[in-house]
């Protein structure tokens, strides 16, 4: 029996090795692997994979996520998994000084989460002369101008050929939204609003930014 | 009222609904009884081809609005709903930096790598290794006359030059199961007759179908989005249906194959 259990430690293992390849190193025009795409690379048992490779990860702050298409789904089917995309990211947080090596002005996280929670707060859309007019509040218009279109070719925001602003696929395979209108909402209140964190024993790959419904808060 | 007033009503209302969609104007702040009302004023009025777009312009826009407003509905029912006005209050009160720290709070950048590896590397090398110089892959073509020989039909089927079956015989056995399948005059989803256990075979297959719609053994039709298309059995060829011939592009790629394996 032992050298069948051993076997299938070797066997998790490899294909754990083999979603690292797949998830970590960008094979598409945007980062993040499909699920079919893992299904037909790890096999049935991929999702078994990703778990065992989301515990791997943990030491090291970092996490499999998951995005849907469709952001309301709550319980995915089958095929709704297969559709989704798997992402590795960080699952901490960060602070100001690391996000300024790696590129971020502090305006340019406040404006892109001014935006976001703007664009949240208007159902996920909203014009980008609204947004600007929000921005140039506390930014000069050059620069709401310039970190706008910086946004947008980031994949943070998109925009369509109205000039409406909608929250893109990097919006939401990195930004916990729920969180970051609650953080908004409870700032300066007393009871400060405890941080969403990973309950203990909780694996697997995590969705990001489904909304729930009322009654379950 | 004049037409052109009442179309310049109809064009006020199309604006108004379009901000609506764009998210400018709040979806229930429309009066959708009075866009209804007007819309059924003007009705019995058209009588160009251009007021009835106009009529079928402001009823699609308005169908928008009542999109958004579902989408408020549901948007407001999930904890992600906070008041906007507040919102943005709260947004106004907080310095520069507190925005920051709660954004950086509830952000999970992606990870994304990109490098060359050892192997990649000496892969490359051994592809450059065998990579003919340029002076000797673009040189003019050495072309050598050769004595023209023959073969027999049966030679060049050996070969595999030609196939077993004619490509007409092919055709009809493929009409023929389409009437197995589909029924005489029948019709049949177009994945559900292309689709096969291999990406290649449903590849040969879809090329099949394109040439029995082409030859007028079968017909195919779609919806008016163009989303579903279906074969249908014709029990006579009919290679001149009369109609005019339009190109119906269809995708049978693999992501889509693999799709339509999984159901």
């Amino acid at each position: 029996m032992a050298p069948r259990v051993k076997g299938g430690e070797a066997a998790y293992a490899r294909k754990a090795r083999d979603a690292v390849h797949l998830l970590f190193f960008q094979h598409h025009r945007l980062p993040g692997v499909r699920g079919w795409e893992l299904r037909q690379e790890l096999g049935p048992e991929w999702q078994s994979v990703l778990e065992v490779l989301d515990k791997q990860l943990q030491p090291l702050d970092l996490q499999v996520t998951r995005v849907f298409d469709d952001p309301t789904i709550i319980e995915p089917n089958q095929g709704q998994l297969a559709d989704a995309r798997y992402y590795i990211t960080l699952r901490g947080s960060m602070d100001q000084k690391t996000a300024k090596t790696i590129g971020w002005r502090v305006d340019d996280i406040a404006g892109l989460a001014v935006a976001i929670a703007y664009i949240i707060s208007k159902q996920g859309k909203a014009p980008r002369v609204d947004v600007e007019k929000v921005l140039q509040e506390k930014l000069p218009g050059w620069r709401v101008k310039m970190s706008l279109d910086r946004y947008i070719q980031q994949g943070y925001l998109g925009e369509d050929e109205r000039g409406t602003l909608y929250m893109d696929w990097r919006s939401r395979a990195e930004v916990d939204q729920k969180q970051l209108v609650d953080l908004i909402m409870s700032f300066g209140k007393k009871t400060e609003a405890k941080e969403q964190t990973e309950e203990p024993g909780e694996q697997g790959p995590r969705t990001r930014q489904t909304p729930q419904p009322e009654s379950s808060e | 009222m004049s037409r052109t007033q009442a179309q310049e009503e109809l064009r006020s209302i199309i604006g108004l609904c379009r901000s609506v969609t764009a998210g400018s104007v709040e979806p229930f702040a429309v009066d959708i009884d009075y866009i209804l009302g007007v819309i059924r004023k003007h009705y019995p009025e058209i009588k160009s081809l251009q007021e009835f777009c106009t009529d079928a312009e402001a009823i699609s826009e308005l169908s928008g609005v009542l999109k958004r407003q579902d989408e408020w509905i549901q948007h407001q029912s999930t904890t992600l709903y906070k008041d906007p006005f507040l919102l943005s209050q709260q947004l106004m009160k907080m310095e520069i930096g507190a925005i920051a720290e709660s954004f950086l709070k509830s952000w999970h950048p992606v990870l994304e790598m990109e490098q060359l590896s050892a192997k990649t590397l000496a892969g490359s090398l051994v592809y450059w290794t065998d990579l003919l110089p340029m002076s000797m892959r673009w040189r003019p073509m050495d072309v050598t006359e050769v004595e023209a020989g023959t073969a027999t039909m049966d030679e060049a089927r050996e070969l595999g030059i030609i196939p077993e079956e004619g490509f007409a015989e092919i055709l009809e056995a493929s009409w023929r199961e389409l009437c197995e399948k589909a029924g005489v005059g029948g019709r049949i989803g177009y994945w559900d007759w292309i689709g096969a256990d291999t990406y290649q075979e449903t590849v040969i297959r879809s090329y099949l179908a394109c040439f029995m719609v082409g030859y007028g053994y079968a017909e195919i039709v779609t919806d008016r989005f163009g989303e579903n298309a279906e074969l249908v059995h014709n029990p006579e060829p009919r290679a001149e249906p009369g109609r005019e011939k339009i190109s119906i592009p269809t995708l049978v790629d693999y992501e889509e194959w693999s799709r339509w394996r999984r159901g």
